[in-house]
């Protein structure tokens, strides 16, 4: 059955892995629904779209150059930024007050901020319109933010550890454990619930 | 021999090429470079000598870990034209709303992807080396999921609003007539493609069920270990009844106008 257990795979990597089996009859549809259940519309849409895709057109149609030159560019945007830079912490430069300020505007507390910037939570669980939001508080794309949050947990440079434990890579909870354990108002909770794809 | 795929598929074994592919990798190394290009730039698939978009990927990662910036960007530019093409034909100016300035987007998106795999993260590229075409409409679908319009402009036969409990008798007659009256029509390959291309002119909604009652799901059941359409949809099976219904009035009277056409 549909049981809410997510995966650490994206979307886009459920969605390539199930486009190359091969076959995608009910069977395989199904296998990956029981697994991936997070991405369950996701999946039922792929699904559709392969069934359909056979139907359209191969028919070569003129095409402009232009978009060509602009995928082109940002193909050498992209690649120039290096490995480093697509994983910048986008918290990296947010100071206690400024962080402080960041929760309250996404109507969260401190605590889950945290989490979410040392990558406790698994990224595939977090809901995709929270993750919007969290982007556009922190000027930062979609892409970028959902790259820093599906990195390994680590731990984060710039943080005190004053402690005689040796500090250890924290280990990923789900997004809804989380909301549950960070001390946060039930309307706040709601509001998270709220947002679940 | 070809360099072997990385990714590994969800039983841990890794991914492996189509013996077609790697046969057309091999046959492409022999031939000299300037011939090769000229074979990579035939854009029409029914074409002769039409090179599988699978194999210019791989030549295209090629190009980049030998350091050939000039080949790399040929190939770059010869891949991005044929993606285009394909999606013109999936997401056309006549079927939704800003569909050029989507399609541009979901062009830069996978040019960052083949970024990402230039600098050797994830092995994505590897999707594209087995099915490229199915591959690439997995990304276009969650592409499309994040960016696409909420409506897509779709053949405006229903009026009613979607989830309302009530059916009128006439559609419920359609539906009747359409999957019930005749399921062995489903087993003629000449209508299940006029059907197939008549379904992606549905609401996503009515699409949803209609596709998964084609894969063979049920709408719903006392089993509760039995996936079913309202489970997966994770609506009440009157909503799924409702969509079928409406979808299958909508179904017939395009498939009636395409066959009085």
């Amino acid at each position: 059955m549909i049981a809410e257990q997510p995966s650490n795979r994206s979307e886009e990597e459920v969605l390539l892995a199930f486009s190359v089996e091969p076959t995608h009859d009910r069977k395989t549809l199904e296998k990956y629904l029981t697994d991936y259940p997070e991405h369950a519309k996701a999946l039922v849409a792929c699904s559709i779209e392969l069934m359909v895709d056979a139907t359209r057109s191969a028919e070569t149609v003129a095409t402009s150059e232009k978009a060509v030159d602009r995928a082109w560019q940002r193909f050498q945007s992209a690649v120039s930024q290096g490995e480093e830079a697509s994983v910048i912490s986008p918290f990296a430069t947010l100071n206690p007050g400024a962080f402080k300020e960041l929760a309250k505007r996404l109507n969260i507390n401190s605590l889950l901020l945290s989490r979410l910037r040392d990558r406790a939570i698994v990224a595939a669980t977090i809901p995709s319109r929270f993750v919007q939001r969290l982007a556009t508080e922190l000027g930062a794309t979609t892409d970028a933010v959902m790259d820093y949050l599906r990195s390994p947990p680590a731990m984060v440079s710039g943080h005190s550890f004053r402690s005689t434990v040796k500090p250890a890579v924290t280990e990923q909870i789900s997004f809804e454990k989380a909301v549950e354990t960070s001390q946060l108002t039930p309307e706040q909770q709601e509001a998270l619930k709220v947002m679940q794809d | 021999m070809p360099e072997p795929l990385k990714r590994k598929d969800l039983n841990g074994m890794p991914y492996e090429r189509p013996a077609e592919i790697e046969n057309w990798i091999k046959k492409l190394d022999m031939v000299d470079v300037a011939d090769r290009f000229l074979q990579f730039e035939t854009l029409s698939r029914k074409s002769p000598g039409y090179v599988p978009s699978e194999a210019l990927v791989y030549f295209l990662r090629r190009a980049w870990i030998d350091g050939l910036q000039g080949d790399f960007e040929k190939l770059f530019r010869i891949l991005m034209k044929r993606i285009e093409q394909s999606l013109c034909s999936a997401i056309s100016d006549s079927r939704m709303a800003g569909a050029r300035g989507i399609r541009e987007e979901i062009m830069e998106r996978f040019a960052e992807r083949i970024a990402k795999d230039c600098r050797g993260r994830l092995g994505m590229l590897d999707f594209y080396e087995i099915r490229f075409d199915k591959a690439f409409s997995a990304f276009r679908t969650s592409v499309l999921r994040q960016i696409g319009p909420s409506v897509v402009d779709t053949v405006p036969l229903v009026t009613e609003k979607d989830d309302g409990l009530e059916v009128s008798a006439e559609v419920e007659a359609a539906a009747a007539e359409f999957l019930d009256g005749d399921p062995e029509k489903l087993d003629d390959p000449a209508f299940r493609l006029e059907l197939t291309a008549a379904i992606d002119c549905l609401p996503d909604d009515q699409k949803e069920v209609i596709g998964l009652l084609l894969q063979g799901f049920q709408i719903d059941s006392k089993d509760k270990d039995v996936m079913t359409i309202a489970r997966i949809l994770q609506c009440d099976e009157r909503t799924v009844r409702n969509r079928r219904d409406r979808a299958c009035k909508a179904l017939r009277a395009i498939l009636q106008e395409e066959n009085a056409q």
